[in-house]
């Protein structure tokens, strides 16, 4: 039986008056990869914030292979890696001395192994003593990633990942996302406003509009339901606008 | 599953944290330049006195050729110990400033390298950010601390005419725990700014701002010491007029007026607090350094548990 890796219950942010995150509940299975789809500015890079016990939430909570964000922060933090939009390091540092404070803080006792695995996995040996100062940003997003899985964690979250990528960048990075759920049964929470990366990478999909969840369902249902690849795009026109005519009114 | 880490991940953080800032540019230049004026002030008490004596041998022997009787020494009138009287301002200018950098930089480094989401990310409790951090500034201004001790003994060792007595040795370490405590105590002020302030600019600008406040005006308020005076060791203990007004100042701003506590302390254990010196606080000078340090340490916890972990950059 599938379990759940990630369990929404009502969880909600209010800051002050506005209301950025409205009581979401529902499931991703572990082993998904899931994309949480919408607008800048639609909250779910709030959301990202409340699971990875950056934020604590207004009011519910959520559940990450069992952990409650609210109540157990510490359990949730040791099942979770986190890749943020615009990955920054320690500048100064090499990708080598930056990956194994980061391991050391996960409290790894193997951490230098631990980065070599990361390092190799990734195809980033050859970054290994450059200063992170001196690159590109999608070598930056592959040492973010790098850090995130030096734990091999259930639960690996990635806001934006191909935010600002070249297409050669967003199609390596895609692969190493498969790779990361395939050979190491991850599951994947990914926030992104591109409906291709969804279509290319994704196993099941949420749509988020104004802080409120307008659909949920796997990828192939959305397929089976419009029929063509233009299904993703139509589906979020269609669920998207709805909505914000109804807050209009 | 790795294992949730506490102790570790602060001797972890603590680690990181000065080796990056020891990097800087600024931490390296003013801790430099702390180490140069300590020695600037061994070198000037080494000096003053090797040449009273050189004078006092010259006189000794015309003295004797010309039948006269020979005076005493004066070198043997004055402690050895207040020949370190210029460390006190060191450590209440410099140093102060060097502290200051010192708790910025540890958590600016951070901030400005934007891995706060990522250290946020991590199994460890805040509890364990805030005493990694602690941690880090103690060891640096230890280290600085230590640096002094060392060279100021190295002159008393170096100054044979000029030797300490067991009561003399326990006065100049405390001296040197002091100075560590007021330092400290400026580090954890800058620290509690960093980790609070929105802007860059702010979290540094707010602790010197403080430091200027104590180091100069305070003491003009409630002493009628002016800025040039505080800068020198035996005119910043000069009595305040007996007026009304600088009584009641005295003692409402005294216990806010830090550098003239620790003034006043430094000078009573290196032996050179003037008979004439008097503190008007409602706080004895002790008791209110204590109060100072607890008071910036609580700030600095209170502002590293409570710093918002999902900014990645200072007015991000």
């Amino acid at each position: 039986m599938t379990e759940n890796a990630i369990e929404f219950r009502a969880l909600s942010q209010a800051f002050g008056n506005f209301q950025a995150v409205k009581a979401l509940t529902f499931d991703v299975a572990e082993r998904e990869i899931f994309g949480f789809l919408g607008h800048n500015g639609a909250g779910k890079t709030t959301t990202i914030h409340m699971l990875t016990t950056l934020a604590r939430p207004s009011s519910g909570t959520a559940l990450i292979s069992g952990h409650d964000i609210v109540t157990d922060p510490l359990g949730v933090r040791r099942e979770i890696g986190y890749v943020p939009e615009n990955v920054r390091l320690y500048d100064t540092l090499t990708t080598w001395e930056n990956l194994v404070f980061f391991a050391r803080l996960s409290g790894l006792s193997d951490a230098e192994d631990r980065v070599s695995q990361a390092l190799e996995f990734l195809t980033i040996t050859d970054l290994r003593d450059r200063r992170v100062g001196e690159f590109s940003k999608g070598m930056r997003q592959r040492v973010g990633l790098a850090q995130a899985i030096l734990h091999h964690p259930k639960v690996l979250f990635l806001d934006e990942p191909s935010s600002g990528l070249d297409p050669m960048g967003m199609k390596m990075l895609r692969d190493l996302i498969v790779r990361l759920n395939d050979e190491w049964n991850m599951t994947i929470f990914m926030n992104t406003h591109l409906i291709s990366e969804i279509a290319k990478t994704c196993t099941s999909i949420g749509v988020l509009s104004h802080g409120q969840l307008v659909y949920h369902d796997t990828i192939e249902a959305v397929t089976q339901r419009f029929g063509d690849d233009r299904s993703l795009e139509e589906l979020y026109l269609s669920v998207a606008p709805a909505l914000e005519t109804e807050e209009a009114a | 599953m790795p294992a949730s880490i506490s102790g570790d991940g602060a001797r972890v953080i603590a680690r990181q944290s000065l080796l990056f800032i020891f990097r800087e540019r600024t931490v390296a230049l003013l801790a430099g330049l702390f180490v140069i004026l300590v020695l600037i002030s061994a070198y000037l008490g080494w000096s003053a006195t090797s040449t009273v004596n050189a004078i006092y041998a010259d006189a000794v022997v015309y003295l004797k050729g010309v039948g006269q009787p020979v005076p005493p020494n004066p070198v043997n009138d004055i402690s050895p110990l207040s020949l370190m009287r210029n460390m006190s301002i060191y450590v209440s200018l410099i140093g102060a400033l060097s502290a200051i950098v010192i708790g910025y930089q540890l958590i600016a480094a951070d901030r400005k390298s934007g891995v706060v989401p990522l250290l946020g990310s991590r199994p460890f409790e805040r509890a364990t950010y805030a005493h990694g951090k602690i941690r880090a500034l103690v060891m640096a201004v230890a280290g600085l601390m230590l640096v002094a001790a060392v060279i100021a003994v190295a002159t008393f060792i170096i100054l044979p005419t000029n030797p300490l007595g067991a009561v003399g040795w326990i006065s100049l370490f405390t001296f040197f725990g002091l100075a560590f405590v007021y330092m400290l105590m400026f580090g954890l002020l800058a620290m509690a700014t960093a980790a609070w302030a929105r802007s860059e600019s702010v979290g540094l600008l707010l602790p010197v701002t403080v430091w200027l406040t104590v180091t100069f005006i305070l003491p003009s308020l409630t002493s009628n010491i002016h800025p040039t005076a505080a800068i020198n060791p035996i005119s910043a203990l000069a009595p305040p007029p007996d007026t009304g007004f600088f009584h009641w100042t005295g003692w409402l701003f005294g216990p806010i007026s830090i550098a003239e506590s620790f003034k006043y302390l430094s000078a009573g254990l290196l032996d050179y607090l003037p008979a004439t010196a008097i503190n008007h606080s409602m706080v004895p000078p002790l008791p209110d350094l204590l109060l100072a340090l607890t008071g910036s340490a609580v700030l600095a916890v209170r502002a590293l548990m409570t710093m918002d972990m999902t900014r990645g950059d200072y007015n991000a």
